[in-house]
C-alpha cells in the first residue's frame, strides 16, 4: 500500500475537522505545552465598539499563537468607573480606553503594570512620561506632522492622518483588514488597531521571554520591543511612552499614502512624527 | 510497513540524486534547450514565459486573480500556479502552456511545496489559519492541518519525513510530521517568517524573518535554533531563502534592500549583496545551480544572477509584480 493510498484512506474515515479538533485537544502531543501558562488583561472603557473589538481581535489572536506556545489569555471587561471591586493586582496588563483621569489614577495605583492608552492623543500625557503608561494611539502631533509632511508633497491638499485604514492592503494589512471584518462585523479603525496592537504586542513579548509576569512585561515592552503591527516596519517605543509607528493619509477616505513622506521627512525616519525624547519632569 | 516502504523510497531517491549528481557533472554549462523559466505576475494576472537559453520573454499569459506560488511537478510534466484571489490551484503543460485542470485549495493559497514522494502539495492558506494538503491528480483535499496566522511559506524536507509552515503573524516556523500530519514542534523566530528551506540530508533549515529581518539556521532534529543573523540595512526585508547545490551558500532575497545577500550556509557571514531589481522577493535555482533568477516586484523584472561570480549580468522586464519563479530544466 502506498502512503498515498494510506493518507487518503486515512481522511475518508475520519472527516477533517475531527482530526482538526484532536490535534487541538489532544494533551500530550508533543510540541505543545501541557500546561497553558494563564494570564489576564483587564480592559476599562465602552462594553462596546472600536477599542472594545479590537482588543477581543487580539485576544483571539493571541490565543491562537498561545495554543502552538503555551500561553491562554483571558480578557476581564469592565465600563469605566466600574472596576473599584475588581482585583487589578494580578493582570497581566490594562488596556485603556478611558478618560485622563482614570487612566492617571490606574497608572499610579498599579505601578510596575503596563497601563496601555488605546484613544487618548493628548501631547501632554506624552510629555509627563509616566513610567508605566503606554500610548498605542499616535499623539495629536504625530498626526500634525503627517498632516503637514503631506502638504509639503502635495500644497493645498487636505487630508486626514489616520493610524489604520481599512482599505490599507499592504505589508500583510489586507490580512489583517479581512479577517477583523470576517470576526468582529466592523471595519478596523484606529482605535481597533490600538487595541489590537496592545494585546497583540503583549502576547509577541510573552512568547519571546518564554512566560513571565506583568513587570517583566513592561520591561520587555519598553526596553526591547520589535513589533510587527502589520504596517511593514518593526515598532517600539519612545521615551515618552508614545509608539512608533507610520502614519496613513487619506482624502476622502481614499488611501492616498504613508508617513512619513518620502522626500519631505529627511531622514524618512519614525521620529520625524510626533514629541521625541522630550520629557517633562 | 508503510514506513519501511517509505524509508526504501528515501534509500532509492538517495541513489537517484547520487546518479543525477554525477550526469550533471559532465553536462554542459549552458541551459537545456527548450528550458524555460516561468514567473507569476501577481497584479499583472499572468505568467510570464522566459527562454532559458536566450533569457528572452517568449510569451505573457493571463493565468487568474493575483496568482502567486509557482512550481513544478516532480517529473516535471506539469505547472501548478496558486491563483489566491480565486481559491484554486491552475495546472498547465510546461510545453504547450495549455491548461490542462484546476482544483478549489481552500481560502486564499498563497504558496505551497511539493512532496517528494507522494506529488502532494502542502498549500498554505493565508488568511484561513490552515495548512492543506491536496492530491493534485484528483483535486481532492487530503488533510487540513490548523496552524497559525497568516501562513505563508512552505518547505518539505528532502526524505520526505518533515513540513514547515512559517505562520507570519504568529512568528512560528510548525514542523509537520509526515505522513501522520500532526504538529510535532512550534519553533519561535523573528517577527513575520516568510520561507524556510532544508538541507539534502534533512538535518538542517533556514528561514528568513522579513520585519525583524532576520535569517535562522534550524536544527531540524532537535527543532531549535542554532543560529541567528541580523541582515543590514533597515530595509533588509527578507523573504525568499535557497541554498546552493553544494550547500555552502545560502542565498537570501533582500526585499526593498533590492539585493540578493549571499550567505555561507554553515556560519551565516555575508560573502555577497548582489543588487537587482526594487523589491525582489522571490527566487529559484537552475538545475545545475549556476543561475539563479529572482523576481523584483516592483520593478517588473527578473534578475539573472552567476552563481559563480556572484554578479547580475542579466534584467528582464517581465508582467506587473511579479511573485514566483519556477524553472522546468
Amino acid at each position: 500500500m502506498t502512503i498515498m493510498a494510506i493518507m487518503t484512506t486515512m481522511t475518508r474515515k475520519i472527516p477533517a475537522v475531527l482530526i482538526a479538533v484532536c490535534a487541538i485537544l489532544l494533551p500530550a502531543q508533543p510540541g505543545r505545552a501541557a500546561e497553558p501558562l494563564e494570564m489576564r488583561f483587564a480592559y476599562i472603557g465602552p462594553d462596546q465598539g472600536s477599542s472594545l473589538a479590537g482588543v477581543q481581535q487580539g485576544i483571539s489572536e493571541a490565543n491562537l499563537q498561545g495554543a502552538f506556545l503555551g500561553q491562554r489569555y483571558h480578557l476581564e471587561v469592565f465600563a469605566p468607573g466600574d472596576w473599584q471591586e475588581a482585583d487589578l493586582a494580578g493582570v497581566l496588563a490594562v488596556l485603556g480606553a478611558t478618560g485622563q483621569t482614570e487612566l492617571l489614577h490606574l497608572s499610579a495605583l498599579l505601578p510596575g503594570v503596563a497601563i496601555f492608552n488605546l484613544h487618548l492623543t493628548d501631547n501632554d500625557l506624552r510629555l509627563a512620561c509616566y513610567p508605566n503608561l503606554l500610548h498605542v494611539i499616535p499623539s495629536d502631533r504625530m498626526y500634525a506632522d503627517a498632516r503637514e509632511q503631506w502638504r509639503q508633497k502635495e500644497p493645498g491638499a487636505g487630508v486626514e492622518a489616520l493610524a489604520w485604514h481599512p482599505e490599507f492592503l499592504k505589508f500583510a494589512a489586507r490580512d489583517l483588514n479581512k479577517r477583523f471584518v470576517k470576526k468582529q462585523g466592523r471595519k478596523m479603525d484606529d482605535l481597533s488597531w490600538a487595541g489590537w496592537a496592545a494585546v497583540k504586542m503583549s502576547a509577541d513579548a510573552i512568547s519571546r521571554m518564554g512566560g513571565g509576569n506583568a513587570a517583566a512585561l513592561l520591561d520587555f515592552l519598553k526596553n526591547r520591543l520589535n513589533f510587527d503591527g502589520q504596517k511593514g516596519i518593526a515598532m517600539n517605543f519612545r521615551k515618552t511612552g508614545q509608539l512608533r509607528q507610520p502614519l496613513l493619509l487619506a482624502g476622502q477616505g481614499r488611501l492616498l499614502g504613508m508617513a512619513p513622506v518620502r522626500g519631505v521627512a529627511i531622514p524618512p525616519t519614525l521620529d520625524s512624527l510626533g514629541l521625541v525624547g522630550e520629557c517633562e519632569k | 510497513m508503510n514506513w519501511s516502504l517509505f524509508q526504501e523510497r528515501i534509500v532509492m531517491r538517495q541513489h537517484f540524486f547520487a546518479l543525477l549528481g554525477l550526469l550533471l557533472f559532465v553536462q554542459p554549462l549552458s541551459a537545456v534547450p527548450g528550458s524555460r523559466i516561468f514567473v507569476t505576475n501577481e497584479k499583472g494576472n499572468s505568467i510570464t514565459v522566459i527562454d532559458a537559453e536566450s533569457l528572452e520573454v517568449e510569451k505573457e499569459f493571463p493565468i487568474g486573480k493575483r496568482p502567486r506560488g509557482i512550481a513544478l511537478s516532480p517529473d516535471g510534466a506539469e505547472v501548478y500556479v496558486a491563483i489566491s484571489e480565486e481559491n484554486k490551484i491552475l495546472i498547465f503543460d510546461p510545453d504547450t502552456l495549455e491548461v490542462l485542470r484546476e482544483f478549489q485549495s481552500g481560502s486564499d493559497p498563497e504558496t505551497f511545496a511539493i512532496h517528494p514522494m507522494t506529488g502532494h502539495l502542502y498549500i498554505s492558506n493565508e488568511d484561513d489559519a490552515r495548512a492543506s494538503v491536496f492530491d493534485p491528480v484528483t483535486g481532492q483535499q487530503l488533510v487540513e492541518i490548523e496552524v497559525g496566522l497568516e501562513p505563508e511559506g512552505v518547505a518539505i524536507s528532502p526524505d520526505g519525513s518533515k513540513v514547515i509552515i512559517t505562520s507570519e503573524s504568529t512568528n512560528t516556523l510548525h514542523v509537520i510530521q509526515v505522513p501522520q500530519h500532526t504538529i510535532v514542534a512550534n519553533i519561535l523566530v523573528g517577527a513575520r517568517p516568510r520561507s524556510a528551506t532544508f538541507n539534502s540530508d534533512s538535518t538542517l533549515a533556514w528561514a528568513t524573518s522579513e520585519i525583524s529581518g532576520e535569517v535562522q539556521k534550524i536544527d531540524m532534529r532537535k527543532h531549535k535554533v542554532l543560529h541567528t543573523v541580523t541582515l543590514p540595512g533597515a530595509k533588509s526585508k527578507p523573504k525568499d531563502v535557497v541554498l546552493s547545490k553544494d550547500e555552502r551558500f545560502l542565498y537570501v532575497a533582500g526585499g526593498r534592500a533590492n539585493a540578493v545577500y549571499v550567505m555561507r550556509a554553515d556560519s551565516l557571514d555575508m560573502v555577497a549583496s548582489v543588487p537587482v531589481g526594487k523589491r525582489v522577493w522571490g527566487l529559484a535555482l537552475s538545475g545545475d545551480g549556476k543561475r539563479l533568477f529572482t523576481t523584483d516586484g516592483v520593478s517588473g523584472t527578473v534578475s539573472v544572477i552567476d552563481t559563480e561570480n556572484n554578479k547580475n549580468y542579466k534584467t528582464i522586464r517581465v508582467g506587473d509584480f511579479p511573485w514566483g519563479v519556477a524553472i522546468d530544466d
